[in-house]
């Protein structure tokens, strides 16, 4: 028999072999691996009941139905595909249209966005949590509660091959929708063989979630959770502002979370020395980690690592790593941890424009090859032959981060070569929010820039447009095509916007225009100099 | 007391709702959790209470999640009053 890559085969073992251990917890409820076994397979039972399912989207996220749906749509052979919740209607819809789902499984929160338009769009089975409001059924669709699934339980995982797509995970693209990551099961089994060797996990431990479900390194938690028998306790939003009695009360091992919440704790003053003296590991992602912060976080963790990760989404989850040290391997021009060295079953090259591979201390393109690459970009050749390239005979994948190696092998990450911004951990392509920007506006002159930018770290986007409408008006209608993470606030109307010597509008220019007048400006009384953002990692 | 204690908090709170049109909310619905105010507004309300009112947020009594409702903010103050008293 074949080696199966199932990717909830992991999850099945630790069911046999733990049955009475915790699996999940959140602020409403407890399951053991038992109970969540039964839950799944019986999910799984019923997505199969017609074959097997391709596509199963997941309009959920940090609840037991999140995971309940991504498990059982692996068991069942299926890709998962995380929906964001913070999206607008229309971006839903389309997102719906084009992915062409099998099933779609719904959290109670995720039901509160089943209007009439997403119905529609969506496939025929839709699975509903059981304190869902009530949906009705149209024409054409079961609309089934998750408890009140009685089809037979699935108790073999589905044969999956390596090439089959595990999940499909959404970014920001530059065409105005975003691009769907698609990884495959393969790619996944390469990651966490690659993953175990470092965070050696135990069904003794107990880990943070702090992300959604539409951001992967909640991809690395869940599948390095199960397989190892762990448990996973999710953070509600409020709570990772101040997790110190959460982390606490649940005596948690292992932490990961985007560094924009150690600047939060730091700011809000909860992070102090030896408060998390239970964790044993600590993982940031997603940005840039300052130096400063993973002091103070190793000060508040005595008994623990940090672990600075980088990866795009496209190299699954995670191919380079840094261990914070005494001293600690920094790149000194950013005042940030170094990204470190690669993966062993990965090779990390910088490029010029090119595609040239420079000497080390060169700065250039990071570029990613080996099992960990993506399929490419869902329903989307154009963008993935432009970012995935064929050099010398092997696949590479394109980052857009510019970095360099040092003397000692280790990689730096020195920015962007593009327009890609990360704002409090969310990937976001400036040239999309122009689009929508544009369309709400009624003006091709627009800009969206990333300001301010602190310890390295986006804290907001604002706007500059030319537009006969007022700006709470292009907000309005904003709102209605971009998710309020990606909103620019606020939105300046000006006559003309300045260019650069090429006749595009002049990023830069703007942007250096609003730091001079934060500089001359008194901080307005009682309100944050910071423009407002809702976050994917942070709600 | 408790009423004035508290009424700085309420101004800021109000007032960031204000700010992104939302009407104000009673003293039970959920501030935070439903999502009706985001982790910017949170933090706010966060350093306040810590410069303000002397609560440290990495004290093992503080249980965050009792600033998700005006109520449970004004439970919180009333009892650090009556501490201090």
């Amino acid at each position: 028999m074949t080696a199966t890559y199932n990717i909830s085969a992991g999850f099945l073992r630790s069911v046999g072999q733990y049955p009475d251990r915790l699996f999940y917890s959140d602020t409403e409820r407890d399951m053991t691996y038992g109970e969540m076994g039964e839950t799944v397979s019986r999910l799984a039972g019923y997505l199969c009941e017609s074959g097997r399912p391709r596509r199963v989207g997941v309009l959920a996220t940090r609840s037991m139905e999140a995971y309940a749906g991504i498990l059982a749509a692996g068991l069942a052979g299926a890709a998962y595909v995380p929906l964001n919740l913070k999206w607008p209607e229309e971006r839903i819809v389309a997102l719906l249209r084009m992915l062409e789902l099998d099933a779609l499984v719904v959290d109670a929160k995720g039901a509160g966005l089943l209007t009439p338009a997403v119905m529609e769009a969506a496939p025929r089975q839709i699975i509903i949590a059981d304190g869902a409001r009530d949906i009705e059924a149209p024409s054409g669709k079961d609309v089934v509660r998750l408890g009140d699934i009685g089809s037979r339980p699935m108790r073999e995982p589905a044969q999956v091959g390596a090439d089959d797509t595990a999940y499909i995970i959404f970014t920001s693209g530059t065409t105005g929708l975003p691009k769907g990551v698609m990884i495959s099961a393969g790619s996944l089994a390469s990651y966490l063989e690659q993953t175990r060797l470092w965070t050696q996990l135990t069904c003794d431990d107990r880990l943070a979630e702090t992300c959604d479900v539409t951001f992967d390194l909640t991809v690395h938690n869940l599948f390095l959770c199960v397989e190892a028998g762990a448990s996973l306790h999710v953070l509600s939003a409020l709570e990772m502002l101040a997790p110190g009695r959460f982390v606490r009360a649940r005596n948690l091992t292992v932490w990961m979370s985007v560094p924009t919440l150690v600047a939060m704790m730091r700011r809000n003053r909860s992070l102090k020395p030896g408060v998390f003296p239970s964790l044993r590991l600590s993982i940031f992602c997603g940005e840039p980690l300052p130096v400063e912060a993973a002091r103070a976080w190793a000060e508040a963790t005595p008994n623990g690592v940090v672990e600075n990760i980088y990866g795009p989404t496209e190299g699954t989850v995670v191919c380079m790593r840094q261990r914070l040290t005494a001293p600690a391997v920094t790149t000194p021009s950013r005042g940030i941890v170094a990204i470190g060295t690669p993966y062993e079953n990965m090779d990390i090259a910088i490029l010029d424009a090119r595609q040239k591979p420079l000497v080390d201390g060169t700065p250039g393109e990071i570029a990613l090859s080996g099992p960990q690459l993506a399929i490419g970009y869902f329903g989307a050749p154009e963008q993935t032959a432009d970012r995935f390239r064929k050099i010398d005979g092997r696949r590479w994948y394109l980052t857009g981060d510019l970095g360099m190696r040092d003397e000692n092998g280790v990689f730096h990450h020195l920015g962007r070569t593009d327009n890609q911004v990360k704002v409090k951990g969310n990937r976001i392509e400036l040239e999309e929010v122009e689009m929508h920007l544009r369309r709400a506006a009624g003006t091709d002159m627009v800009a969206v820039v990333a300001w301010p930018v602190i310890d390295g770290s986006a804290q907001g986007l604002v706007g500059f447009c030319n537009s006969a409408l007022p700006a709470d008006e292009i907000a309005a209608a904003l709102l209605k095509t971009l998710p309020r993470y990606m909103m620019p606030d606020p939105i300046r109307i000006l006559d003309t916007l300045p260019v650069n010597i090429n006749g595009k509008v002049d990023r830069r220019a703007l942007a250096a225009t609003l730091d001079a007048a934060s500089q001359t400006e008194t901080q307005p009384k009682d309100r944050p100099a910071l423009a407002v953002a809702t976050s994917g990692a942070i709600a | 007391m408790t009423q004035l204690a508290s009424a700085r908090l309420r101004e800021t709170i109000f007032a960031v709702m204000a700010d992104r049109g939302l009407p104000p909310v009673g003293e039970h619905e959920a501030l935070f959790s439903t999502g009706r105010l985001d982790s910017l507004a949170a933090t706010e309300v966060l350093t306040m209470l810590e410069t303000d009112y002397g609560i440290d947020l990495a004290d093992e009594d503080f249980d965050i999640l009792q600033i998700d409702t005006l109520h449970d903010l004004e439970m919180m103050l009333s009892m650090r009053v009556r501490v201090a008293a």
